[in-house]
């Protein structure tokens, strides 16, 4: 057989392992339900509960943070991240968690969000205006 | 509508699309000349319409040029002058901007960063114009199509009903529909821009995107020669005028990618200097299948081998920049980047820009398939080319890994499978890439000594053999000092890397004396060797220091795991042990949008104050966002850094605005203390006590006077705390029978103390303490962490730019040789 045949094979080979492996390593987006059931981690799409409230007393410690999540289902949980609140985090539209659960709660170890962020979505700011406008006309 | 708006500057925002219009009509234009310039000079029957056409397109491209710097010209204008009315200026830029941040709005939008592309594209192929020689033609017509391509999304005209890219000259009042637009005066509503965002306004912005795109638009000089010579059946000769270029677009990018990385460590808390974001992958990925190009078009130029590869590959890298776009801007990343941009309805448009480019690319090996030079033959497995090879196919590899799992949203898209990446991602990267990493630092460092062709084998064996051995002995002094030896995989790769420096090394003292040829190459891989350590010791033994071990805040659900908390609270002037640093928040200081945190750091060795500096972390405190954007500040050793940012800091307006919004004071203190006290007697409160010296009989209140009857009495009091007094007088008024009080604060200490009663017939008075409760006092949450030899990342990288640098002079010196070569043999 030629050398660049086998060099070939060779690369197929690896190329195919790196996809399978990619695959192996993926995870899913979940709910809290299956999160319940898989006790691994995975990620978990959601929104802030905003009527609950919001648990960071940097003064306590400042590495705890607790918020309630209701997932994509509708199922709430409660949250805790090791770590510092993220600062807009009661703006945030849509929550991307990854963690798992340890007993009732779900430990996040990473926390993604999605804000209305003045700097990509179209909300007008417009100074005091709005409100007059209306009363005028 | 017939509205009269009032106060609209139209004419920039017209003279801006005249120009938009002008570049997409202006490079159409030069592509079709360029293309028949091409086709008609094979056409012998035709003798003159191939130089028309080419007159033509060199008048087209110039208009090009002009309406780039026109659109941008008007672009800035509008920007710099304010003009609101247009949307791009409002939602990117504001009246308090600095003027030169302002060229920062130009890439912080998509139309923005469409249009610097753009202009790097019309200075290239003006550059062309002028060295391309006999490639003129041919090259042109593609350099000029990707223009038309990116013209193309920045028009913003409405055909067949869906609206065709997004021009940077919308107005507002079109853009979005808001009430207020119906009113004629809305302008004068709408009193400041968006601004622009925080982690933008950094100096290493203005740099960095130029420098990225300028090695994006580069990669299309490459590929158009590539194509050219497929097109034009010169199938070997491309390869050498392509190859500065080559070289010159892989120094950009790599420069490019890397100030990228060296932003995110000074200015953003990502708390490191690579993140294998999408974004940050999407530079990188056609950075290494070009890279892999520039080694095999070497090989084939030395020896005919590999000519496929070097074909495919310098191909398929500009194919996979606009597939990096495509990832960036079409907002397909959604859930798995929070950098990447959102889409601007060009989801579509950016799909056809990329498969036109593939299809072009594919098109043109399928036609040309039988003709290619392709030997038959194999390499000899000692010889360079071959493993030149090979070191490129890794290289494709690491890509193509790069590739797979940053494209998993796409696969998601096309499949409707719903997969998140993985749930450790650097770990998943770092799994496979420090793997490829040890192969590449292997490859470039034996294959050197390697011969085109033939090589003797023994010569390269005792060559190799005594590298390898000296290898050894430096990696243990480097693993001694970095401490990296945890990991077999930490300790191959350094000692491959160390392998790949000191036989690079040996290359290069033999270039010193006289072999200049390879001097180029040594000096790049040894800057990318000194890279990858550098980039491993830093990635794999940094470590946080602000390790919260003060014993508070435990004994809720956390303290059950054993998670290192990496965030500590420091309170104002109360120093906190941190590793072997001593630290103490000293106070806050505002400097127009920043809040600069200055944080002392102590080295005490036995009472001797070691080494003494401050950091100044900042924080950009945004009152209307309720947020803070944290930046951090880094104390550089030649051996270390120490990166520190906050994580949390007290919201500023927060304080203010309870006071503004009538609470009474009395909730930004605990519940007083009540004390019965007569002169001479102290209260202890937390932080020291109070002692009452003396009474004020005759006491006077500003702005209110007495009459006979009424009495004022005030306390004297002096507050002692940590070291400092403070003096008080609270006061006590009867008038006209009512009882007030006036009370003293005493900032400084946290203190209200209200003088509430008089008991005559136990001769006390009555002293109400109010202390503002111990978080009321400045604290910031503080992050650190050391990352130890990371300038050898950095300087690794500066080396290779220098090794490409060096490459560059070498292969167009080579060129001009050559070409003043056969110039002279043509005029004999």
């Amino acid at each position: 057989m030629k050398k660049s045949s086998i060099i070939g094979i060779i690369i197929i080979a690896i190329a195919i392992g790196v996809i399978i492996s990619t695959y192996a390593d993926s995870s899913t987006y979940g709910t809290f339900s299956e999160a319940i059931e898989t006790k691994s981690d995975l990620h978990v799409v959601g929104h802030l509960d905003k009527q609950k409230e919001l648990v960071y007393n940097p003064q306590t410690d400042a590495n705890y943070f607790a918020f309630f999540m209701k997932d994509s289902k509708g199922k709430e949980c409660k949250v805790v991240f090791n770590g510092t609140k993220p600062q807009d985090f009661e703006k945030s539209e849509q929550i991307v968690l990854t963690g798992k659960m340890v007993g009732s709660e779900f430990h996040a170890s990473k926390i993604l969000m999605k804000c209305p962020s003045k700097y990509t979505k179209d909300q007008i700011e417009v100074k005091e205006a709005t409100s007059s406008v209306i009363t005028k006309s | 509508m017939d509205i009269q708006f009032v106060g609209e500057h139209l004419l920039p925002g017209k003279v801006g699309q005249f120009f938009v219009i002008l570049s997409f009509c202006s490079a159409l234009l030069a592509t079709i000349s360029y293309y028949f310039a091409t086709v008609n000079s094979a056409n012998i029957s035709i003798p003159n319409s191939s130089e028309g056409w080419k007159r033509i397109g060199r008048i087209a491209l110039i208009l090009n040029v002009i309406a780039v710097i026109g659109i941008g010209s008007s672009l800035f204008y509008i920007i710099y002058n304010h003009l609101f009315e247009y949307h791009y200026a409002w939602a990117h830029s504001s009246k308090k901007l600095p003027v030169h941040f302002i060229i920062s709005c130009f890439w912080e939008g998509q139309e923005g960063s469409f249009w610097l592309w753009m202009f790097w594209q019309a200075v290239l192929g003006t550059i062309l114009l002028f060295k391309a020689k006999s490639w003129e033609n041919p090259v042109m017509t593609t350099v000029m199509l990707s223009q038309t391509f990116i013209a193309s999304m920045l028009i913003g005209v409405d055909i067949l009903g869906t609206r065709v890219g997004s021009s940077p000259f919308l107005l507002l009042r079109q853009a979005m529909e808001a009430p207020i637009f119906s009113r004629p005066e809305y302008l004068s509503l709408i009193p400041d821009g968006n601004g622009l965002n925080p982690l933008l306004q950094n100096y290493w912005m203005v740099i960095h995107p130029p420098t990225l795109f300028l090695g994006f638009a580069s990669m299309i000089v490459p590929f158009a020669f590539a194509i050219a010579g497929l097109w034009q059946k010169r199938y070997s000769e491309w390869i050498k005028p392509a190859m500065p270029w080559t070289l010159f677009a892989v120094m950009i990018l790599g420069t490019g990618v890397i100030m990228g990385s060296f932003w995110a460590y000074e200015a953003l808390n990502f708390g490191g200097f690579w993140a294998w974001d999408p974004v940050e992958n999407a530079s990188i990925i056609p950075w290494l299948t070009l890279i892999a190009a520039v080694h095999v078009m070497i090989a084939y130029k030395n020896t005919g081998h590999s000519y496929f590869t070097a074909t495919f590959l310098v191909l398929i890298s500009f194919v996979l920049v606009l597939y990096a776009s495509f990832l960036t801007r079409s907002g397909i990343l959604g859930e798995t980047s929070v950098h990447a941009f959102t889409d601007l309805g060009m989801f579509w448009h950016l799909v056809i820009f990329v498969v036109s480019f593939l299809v072009l690319a594919i098109a043109f090996l399928v036609i040309r398939w039988k003709e290619l030079p392709i030997t038959t033959k194999d390499e000899e497995t000692y010889s360079k080319e071959f493993w030149l090879f090979i070191g490129a196919l890794v290289l494709a590899l690491s890509s193509f890994q790069i590739i797979g799992t940053t494209s998993i949203p796409v696969f998601n898209a096309i499949f409707g499978t719903k997969k998140a990446p993985p749930v450790d991602l650097i770990e998943h990267y770092n799994k496979f890439q420090s793997i490829f990493a040890i192969l590449i630092a292997f490859i470039s460092a034996f294959s050197q000594f390697l011969k085109y062709k033939k090589t003797d084998i023994r010569k390269f064996y005792i060559n190799t053999g005594i590298i390898l051995a000296v290898s050894v002995l430096v990696t243990a002094l480097v693993l001694y000092f970095t401490k990296v030896y945890t990991n077999p995989i930490f300790i191959l790769l350094t000692y491959f890397s160390v392998f790949s420096i000191l036989a690079n090394g040996k290359i290069l003292v033999e270039a010193l004396k006289g072999k200049w040829k390879l001097a180029g190459s040594a000096v790049a891989h040894m800057g990318f060797a000194l890279l990858l350590i550098g980039a491993l010791v830093a990635a794999a033994t940094n470590k946080v220091v602000s390790i919260n071990n003060t014993g508070t805040g435990f004994g809720d659900e956390f303290s059950k795991s054993n998670d290192p908390k990496e965030n500590i609270i420091l309170y104002k002037d109360e120093p906190l042990k941190m590793d072997r640093y001593t630290v103490t928040y000293k106070g806050d200081s505002v400097e127009g949008v920043n809040t600069f945190y200055k944080v002392n750091y102590q080295v005490i060795d036995k009472g001797v104050v070691k080494e003494n500096f401050n950091l100044y972390p900042n924080a950009q405190q945004n009152a209307k966002m309720r947020q803070i954007i944290a930046s951090p500040d880094t104390k550089h050793y030649l051996f270390n850094d120490i990166y520190t940012h906050v994580s949390s800091v007290p919201l500023k307006d927060e304080a203010e605005h309870e006071s503004h919004d009538g609470h009474s004071d009395d909730e930004n203190y605990e519940k007083p203390s009540t004390h019965e006290l007569s002169v001479g007697d102290t209260v202890r409160y937390r932080d020291g006590y109070i002692l009452l010296k003396a009474i004020n009989r005759d006491a006077t209140v500003q702005n209110l006077t007495l009459n006979t009857g009424d009495i004022a009495i005030s306390m004297d009091l002096d507050i002692v705390s940590e070291g400092n007094t403070y003096k008080a007088a609270p006061v006590y008024v009867i008038k006209s029978g009512n009882k007030y009080d006036f009370g003293k604060t005493v900032t400084e200490a946290g203190l209200k103390l209200r003088f509430t009663n008089v008991y005559p017939d136990k001769s006390k008075l009555e002293l109400m303490v109010y202390q503002k409760p111990k978080a009321e006092k400045s604290w910031i949450v503080l992050k650190a962490i050391e990352f130890p030899f990371i300038n050898l990342f950095w300087g690794g990288t500066i080396i290779m730019v220098i090794g490409f640098l060096m490459s560059i002079f070498r292969r167009s010196k080579e060129l001009k040789s050559e070409t003043g070569k056969s110039s002279i043999s043509s005029l004999e």
